[in-house]
């Protein structure tokens, strides 16, 4: 027997795992998934510059495609404006302000819902359709993913925040083994102190939210600017 | 720290109406005709280009995604985000206990995850060469005599997608899932769940590919090029769907190997000390991260065109094909790679084992799948010579793809070099690295030919390139394959492979396979193009040659599912813990490996390749800790 395992394969024990751990698995996994997403919005990029330079049939951008500035920039400014409320809240929970940083939560999670809305919003105001030549469909395809990618990013937040306030009255200590894992018949928890990932967690969803939020500045420069 | 009991088996009426993979096939199917009805409420038929099918493409996204969705719930998949979503704090892991059933369901110990993967992708591989087969039954006789035209090209369409889609984690699915922890010294992936779910990705992939079949097939092989994309037939959907989720589930399983390897290392495992098939992952991975990514867009695009009336790739509303084109191939090219570095990482891995030295150039290895990982970024042009590029760009692109050459170069080196003078062993793993290197190297010379401007605008569009990558990927990458089934089964089941059957198995398909492949060069340069059910008379014998080694091809992985099934189920030969000698970590644990691999996370003391040389073990138990990196 190997004197790295003594227990062989009936072993069903695993200790609670460190939180430090995780959270460098959380903050690794945001900026590969960073990386990841840059590169998805680079085939929109290399789109929007390559059907301009060819302008096929005179169709990139016929005159009356002119999407509303004004929508345009209220979508990147509330993004923006969330994305910098979760920075801030960060430095809150890592003051130990924990109670500002939930309402500061709160207002960063309505402001990127708000986003999305106001997105929404413009599309059914904007006065053409995706079938409008080059530039409108790029216009179409990529704030239609910028608003996935953000919903993705709001769920997250969405988590950090309903974990905060459903623990908020526990001073100390960890929620039982079931609440952590969802499943209730669990009688120990798999992650020691698990209430403790939510500083990790905000670290690295501060850094994603920023990053999706630069994205969305980029976007409002090329579709809106350019 | 607490030790715990992480989960029970659940009564038979929760297992059997609970979320498992019968709740999941009914959920799929339930969505799908939900997304089906949804989406002919939102949108009519779309335009018909062809007018023999009534098609509505809205409709049919509307059901895959929909039917995906369900059959991910079904599985339990939603359940943590709905937990979390209520504020419920994190948590690792999800039915790691012992038995058959957690095979068929969500499961997040990284062993059952690789298990799953090889079944799965053997199945789909299965479904792909018989897909080949049918090929090469068709192509017996230079007229149509079996399929009509379209179900040919349907054929073709299937056997290239499936493989290139399903491959894609051919590796790093089954072989680098169960064994990239167990090497690190670690007890899991970063992410178990995300682990778990790019499997079931796939398989919905693979499930929603062969669907293609009821909406009329695709007429466009495995590129998906534009502008047919846009006018096939609703059995272009099914290749846009599934090929999306190929990326998606990609980029996810790239993430988590390399936040893994980067974040869970053993104590005392450097990276000069990490093993080689670890670096060949980890290059991997990296391009998985990045390329995939463009895919999905890409494809995103495709959906939008055929659904919302985009006109990305239409030249009168805007677009371009060539947009297709080069997008494609900025994911295409790195794909290739994607395929291939595994392939050069096994044989490097397996190499020292079976030649008693340590690896040459260990280092130099590394900068050769590092090389060969930033270069496969530049060069994607040359699949687009001869098709309307700019042909101030030719040059470049020639130069850079006859560059890549140089980085593959060192990878053979180093396995020449670590042959050199061995002591050398030829169980079946080692003759499928052997054979390697035999195959990559006609792959490799005859991609010379096809990176040179002037002999590619000859050979481009026919047999010729078909069989250069067919050497280059089947040589490269399912001989690899094979070779680390051969040697990581035993480790991941407890038992040994048949040897003898191994060995016959093994000659068969290396003779078989050259037989059916080398003469397709000369196909090709006789101008038998690709995707044509029909040729010229003249060339019949050598295409007869070709489908009879195809069909012993064919027969010699029927040898190897039988040798399989009769070793792991009937003969259950026991596998001693190390049974080829390695020093690598995994083999330090018992056969198969205990659920939570470790008791104590080790100490690694040393490299895997100390061969030849009096040194102590190559890890120890570490004093205190579960985890943490160098």
């Amino acid at each position: 027997m190997s004197e790295l395992v003594s227990h062989a394969t009936d072993y069903e024990i695993v200790e609670g795992e460190p939180p430090e751990l995780l959270g460098r698995n959380l903050n690794s996994g945001a900026h590969l998934f960073a990386s990841a997403t840059a590169f998805f919005f680079l085939a929109f990029v290399f789109a929007y510059f390559y059907l301009r330079s060819l302008n096929n049939a005179d169709k990139w951008r016929p005159k009356h495609i002119d999407p509303s500035l004004a929508y345009g920039t209220i979508v990147m400014a509330l993004i923006v404006l969330s994305a910098l409320l979760v920075r801030i809240g960060l430095l809150q929970h890592r003051a130990g302000r924990r109670a500002q940083w939930r309402r500061t939560g709160v207002v960063a999670l309505a402001l990127g819902i708000a986003g999305v809305v106001v997105q929404v919003i413009e599309w059914t105001a904007i006065g053409f359709g995706p079938a409008d030549g080059g530039y409108a469909s790029v216009f179409f395809g990529w704030t239609a993913f910028n608003v996935l990618f953000t919903i993705g990013t709001l769920f997250w937040l969405e988590n950090i925040v309903a974990t905060s306030l459903r623990y908020r009255s526990h001073a100390t200590g960890s929620p039982a083994p079931g609440e952590a894992s969802g499943d209730p018949g669990r009688p120990g928890h798999d992650i020691s102190d698990p209430l403790s990932l939510v500083r990790p967690g905000l670290e690295s969803l501060s850094f994603y939210w920023g990053f999706v939020a630069g994205l969305g500045v980029l976007s409002w420069v090329v579709l809106y600017l350019i | 720290m607490s030790a715990v009991a992480i989960e029970t088996t659940p009564p038979l009426w929760r297992r059997l109406i609970g979320f498992n993979l019968l709740t999941a096939v009914v959920l799929g199917v339930g969505g799908w005709y939900l997304g089906w009805f949804i989406g002919h409420q939102v949108a009519g038929a779309s335009i018909d280009y062809f007018g023999d099918i009534d098609q509505n493409d809205v409709a049919i996204f509307c059901g895959y995604i929909i039917g995906l969705l369900g059959f991910l719930i079904g599985l339990g998949f939603g359940v943590y985000p709905w937990s979390r979503m209520r504020g419920y704090p994190p948590s690792l892991r999800e039915k790691e206990t012992e038995g058959a059933g957690r095979y068929f369901g969500l499961c997040t110990d990284h062993k059952v995850v690789g298990i799953q993967y090889l079944w799965g992708i053997g199945l789909f591989f299965f479904v792909g060469g018989l897909n080949a087969m049918f090929i090469r039954m068709e192509l017996l006789s230079p007229t149509s005599h079996i399929f009509p035209p379209g179900q040919y090209l349907t054929l073709v369409g299937m056997h290239g997608t499936m493989m290139m889609g399903m491959f894609t984690s051919g590796i790093l699915g089954p072989f680098a899932n169960y064994l990239v922890p167990l090497m690190i010294g670690a007890r899991r992936m970063a992410f178990p769940r995300i682990e778990a779910l790019t499997f079931w990705l796939l398989m919905s992939a693979g499930a929603i590919l062969t669907t293609t079949i009821f909406f009329g097939g695709f007429p466009t092989g495995w590129t998906g090029y534009e502008p047919l994309n846009d006018q096939a037939n609703a059995g272009m959907d099914a290749y846009i769907v599934f090929f999306a989720l190929v990326g998606i589930s990609m980029c996810l399983l790239g993430l988590n190997m390399i936040a893994t390897i980067v974040t869970m290392r053993a104590p005392g495992l450097t990276w000069s000390r990490l093993p080689i098939f670890c670096w060949g992952v980890l290059s991997t991975a990296i391009l998985m991260v990045l390329a995939a990514p463009v895919l999905v867009a890409v494809l995103g695009m495709a959906m939008l065109d055929r659904t919302a009336q985009t006109t990305f790739f239409l030249p009168t509303g805007g677009g371009s094909p060539y947009l297709y084109e080069n997008l494609f191939w900025i994911f295409g090219h790195p794909e290739v790679y994607i395929l291939a570095l595994p392939g050069f990482a096994i044989v490097l891995e397996l190499l020292p084992v079976f030649a008693r030295k340590p690896l040459w150039g260990y280092r130099l290895s590394v900068a050769g799948l590092l090389g060969v990982t930033l270069l496969s970024w530049l060069v994607w042009q040359h699949h687009i010579f001869v098709s309307g590029i700019n042909s101030d760009l030719r040059p470049f692109y020639m130069l850079s793809t006859e560059l890549i050459s140089i980085p593959t170069g060192f990878t053979f080196l180093c396995g020449l070099m670590t042959l050199w003078r061995g002591n050398l062993r030829f169980p079946v793993p080692m003759l499928f690295c052997l054979a390697w290197f035999f195959n990559f190297l006609i792959g490799g010379l005859s991609g010379v030919f096809l990176s040179d401007v002037p002999s590619d605008v000859t050979t481009h569009g026919s047999f010729f390139s078909m069989a250069h990558f067919h050497y280059t990927i089947m040589g490269g990458l399912v001989f690899t394959f094979f070779a680390a089934i051969y040697y990581w089964v035993p480790k991941m089941t407890g038992y040994m492979l048949n040897e003898r059957l191994g060995k016959v198995h093994f000659w068969l398909m290396f003779i078989s396979f050259n037989s059916t492949f080398g003469p397709l060069f000369a196909i090709g340069f006789l101008g038998q193009p690709r995707r044509a059910v029909t040729y010229a008379h003249t060339l019949q014998f050598l295409n007869d040659w070709v489908s009879i080694s195809a069909f012993v091809l064919g027969f010699s992985l029927l040898l190897f599912l039988v040798n399989f099934v009769w070793s792991l189920v009937f003969a259950k030969v026991p596998a001693p813990a190390n049974p080829w000698g390695s020093r690598s970590l995994e083999w330090q644990l018992p056969s198969p490996v205990p659920v939570h691999n470790f008791d104590r996370i080790p100490h690694i003391t040393s490299d895997p390749y100390d061969y030849g040389e009096a040194r102590g073990p190559v890890a120890v138990p570490a004093p205190t800790g579960v985890g943490g990196m160098s």
